[in-house]
């Protein structure tokens, strides 16, 4: 491997900003494809940025990765601390408002190579089948233009790419197991005692099937139960495209271009999009592609769309729905917190070691429809002050008591579908940011089903705390995920993409990744993300093997 | 002031230092100071501050307050984002800055005085009426809301004082373990070196006032 430039820098760490072959610089002075047109460009190094560069460039097209944030060296640039950690979430500021506002950072979106899955928990669900169809089954949301069927191929290949690690049964859903790995084993205390009294409840529970290793794989090591799968996985025992896809789509032939902001998607005379204008380091680069794809995340997708207006599209791209940044969905994710007389050290294990999907679907002996996962949940002591402070309103006296107990401490966190509403929506404010794009503005609110749901997940989690000798202690609002705002649909004028995310109005305009999510499903959403992402690939490359871009 | 009982009064988390990465290591001592001048507060925002990030932790040992105080400091020098903000609230820079100046003109209002000369309890008091946003009426929460004003302070606060080592061996976090990692997870166990509970011990002397 070469490294042409800049030895005389002062760190220790050599961060760079253009990679292909066996080539690294830390300028945009060699770029393998300069002024030439390739076939693809994606926006996002994520979890679907990453399976569709790997999937592209395997399958022959030229492609280029561009990427806000840097490419992570996980030995240099990782650390065991919560704190340290910070670097790897996106940190620019977004405008959030409404009555239920959102937070960003650990909790949704990542910025650098791997986006997100550098920082996720690893839990890997598949969505079920009534998750595509809640208009025709529930009445509420909106139909899916794919089925659970159409990617079920896709959820196998996943799984075995990567080697998730999960039970021989899953209990839930169309999918049963068993995974290609054997489940992770043991589990935590603060686990098992959810499985103790989901048992006592009657309650079927599961160990999660998990993106990280219980066995050797690929020259990555089984996970040593160090906890910081949200501070960046170290021993590369979990899963993330930084580790997985990125790489090998460099043996493919791919280019990742780092540390550059894309502001505008270039439009020509007729009407479809040439390729991307970018920023690194304060000047402005262009790529010009044959098909772009825009998988950077719930809320800089559609502030991408919206600003790369133009006069042949003034209410910017993909957008004659006028439903571009509409339809935001988190999930609920409300964490629950019981007092245990034994210690559960919620610090040890990965942050998911059992779950149950009981109530996922929809009970008419509810008051509201759908339903949720709950997840024994792990914890450390600084993203456990927050959530005490910030969602649960405790400081001082109080505060200093319960973190002294620390220790005593379990929790379960739900994971519920939120219904899609129009009026959640990512907009482009009046403020601008240090590129001169308007920061985006995102309003939530929950609607009443959502909060009705909400209510029985509470009670849920407490039932299962007090069966198993747990005093309910404290519960915080929160969020987990972000989805929506680029849907896909059949309906052009309903919806964003159609079923393989490619843009209704602009047919070389892709949208993949969280953004094309018609409902929200009510499960952790990266497995179904690289899934998604992994059928747009096929669809893609069979597009332009055939010369059909 | 601390009132707080340890169950792990003989544990310490720099015990293990040995045992962790490099990269690790370097971060978690670099709290232990010492600390370069401050380069955004100004020595009375300074002051100010050390004492209402004490209350809202309710703690008050200043070495601990220095890293506070140093993270901060950086924080709101530096150009990165604050994640999110209110639509409503002026960015983080300017709500700190402008917000102590409105503490204190809301101090002025109720007793006469400054913050920092009021009484403990009172200066708890207009935390307390910050945080509901229930502040007697000054023009400045019109620019400065106060419910954003105190969830800023709040995190900036608990964020750097509970990666504290000492915070983490006062409440038996095991803290970094990388390379070695956890073997012994399961309930009622615990690897030999984490820390071991004994029965709470009053804090009281080693961090009263």
């Amino acid at each position: 491997m070469e490294n042409e430039s800049c030895v005389e820098k002062e760190s220790y760490v050599q961060h760079n900003c253009d990679h292909y072959e066996d080539h690294r610089y830390d300028d945009l002075e060699h770029r393998k494809y300069g002024d030439k047109e390739v076939d693809v460009c994606i926006v996002g190094m994520g979890a679907a940025g990453g399976v569709l560069i790997h999937e592209l460039s395997k399958a022959g097209l030229e492609v280029v990765g561009i990427e806000a944030g840097p490419f992570w060296d996980p030995q240099t640039d990782f650390a065991s601390d919560e704190l340290h950690a910070y670097s790897l979430n996106w940190q620019d500021t977004r405008l959030s408002g409404g009555n239920d506002a959102l937070k960003f950072g650990p909790n949704n979106s990542g910025r650098g190579v791997g986006g997100g899955t550098t920082h996720f928990t690893g839990v890997f669900y598949r969505f079920h089948e009534s998750d595509f169809r809640v208009k025709s089954t529930d009445g509420v949301g909106e139909d899916w233009p794919i089925s659970y069927q159409d990617l079920e191929p896709y959820y196998d290949k996943i799984e075995n790419d990567i080697k998730v690690s999960g039970p021989k049964h899953f209990p839930w859903g169309p999918f049963n197991g068993p995974y290609p790995y054997p489940e992770r084993e043991p589990i935590s205390a603060w686990a098992q005692v959810f499985r103790e009294g989901c048992e006592i409840l009657g309650i079927r529970s599961s160990v999660p099937p998990l993106a990280i290793l219980s066995a050797p794989f690929d020259g990555r090591p089984p996970c040593t139960n160090r906890g910081f799968c949200n501070e960046g996985c170290k021993p590369n025992a979990k899963f993330s495209t930084l580790i997985h896809h990125i790489p090998k789509a460099i043996q493919e032939g791919a280019e990742i271009i780092t540390d550059s902001m894309v502001t505008r998607i270039l439009v020509d005379d007729d009407g479809k999009v040439s390729g991307v204008e970018f920023n690194h380091d304060g000047s402005y680069y262009q790529q010009k592609a044959k098909v772009v794809i825009v998988s950077a995340f719930t809320v800089e997708t559609p502030r991408l769309l919206l600003n790369s207006a133009c006069s042949q599209y003034p209410d910017g791209l993909a957008n004659s729905s006028g439903l571009v940044g509409k339809y935001i969905m988190p999930h609920s994710g409300h964490d629950v917190f019981a007092k245990f007389d034994q210690e559960m050290r919620l610090y040890k294990g990965t942050p998911v070691m059992a779950c149950t999907q009981d109530f996922y679907e929809t009970d008419p002996d509810n008051d509201f429809v759908r339903g949720y996962t709950l997840n024994a949940h792990g914890n450390r002591p600084v993203a456990l002050a927050k959530i005490l402070t910030a969602d649960a309103g405790y400081w001082g006296k109080d505060l200093r008591e319960i973190m002294l107990n620390f220790n005593f401490y379990a929790q379960i966190t739900m994971v519920g579908e939120v219904l899609p509403q129009k009026e959640n929506e990512v907009v482009l404010s009046e403020e601008k940011d240090e590129y001169g794009m308007p920061r985006p503005k995102i309003t939530f609110n929950y609607c009443e089903n959502d909060n009705k749901m909400i209510e029985h997940a509470v009670e849920k989690a407490n039932q299962i705390f007090k069966a198993r000798g747990g005093k309910p202690a404290f519960v915080a609002a929160d969020t987990g995920h972000l989805l929506g705002g680029c849907r896909m649909g059949d309906d052009p004028s309903n919806s964003v993409v159609n079923g393989f995310c490619q843009s209704h109005d602009i047919p070389n305009l892709f949208i993949c990744g969280a953004s094309v999510f018609t409902t929200s499903g009510g499960a952790n959403p990266t497995e179904t993300i690289m899934a998604i992402a992994a059928r747009t690939a096929d669809y893609i490359a069979d597009l332009g093997t055939k010369g059909e871009f | 002031m601390v009132e707080g009982k340890t169950y792990y009064p003989d544990y310490d988390v720099l015990d293990s230092i040995e045992e962790w990465d490099p990269v690790t290591a370097d971060a978690v001592l670099k709290r232990l100071g010492p600390f370069p001048a401050l380069k955004f507060l100004t020595a009375d925002e300074e002051q100010k501050l050390r004492v209402i990030t004490k209350h809202l932790v309710y703690d008050h040992r200043d070495e601990i307050f220095d890293w506070v105080i140093h993270f901060i400091d950086q924080r709101l020098d530096d150009e990165k984002g604050e994640y999110q903000r209110s639509p409503d609230a002026p960015p983080e820079k300017i709500l700190i800055r402008e917000g102590l100046q409105a503490i204190d003109k809301l101090a002025e209002k109720l007793y006469n005085e400054d913050f920092l000369s009021l009484e403990v309890e009172e200066q708890f008091e207009i935390l307390a009426s910050l945080q509901v946003g229930k502040a007697a009426s000054i023009p400045e929460w019109s620019t400065i809301p106060q419910q954003d004003l105190f969830d800023k302070l709040l995190i900036l606060t608990v964020a750097p004082y509970y990666s504290h080592p000492t915070i983490w061996s006062e409440i038996g976090y095991g803290g970094p373990a990388h390379p070695r990692g956890y073997y012994r997870i399961e309930l009622g166990l615990a690897d030999p070196w984490e820390a071991q509970r004994k029965d709470a011990t009053d804090k009281e002397e080693e961090n009263g006032e």
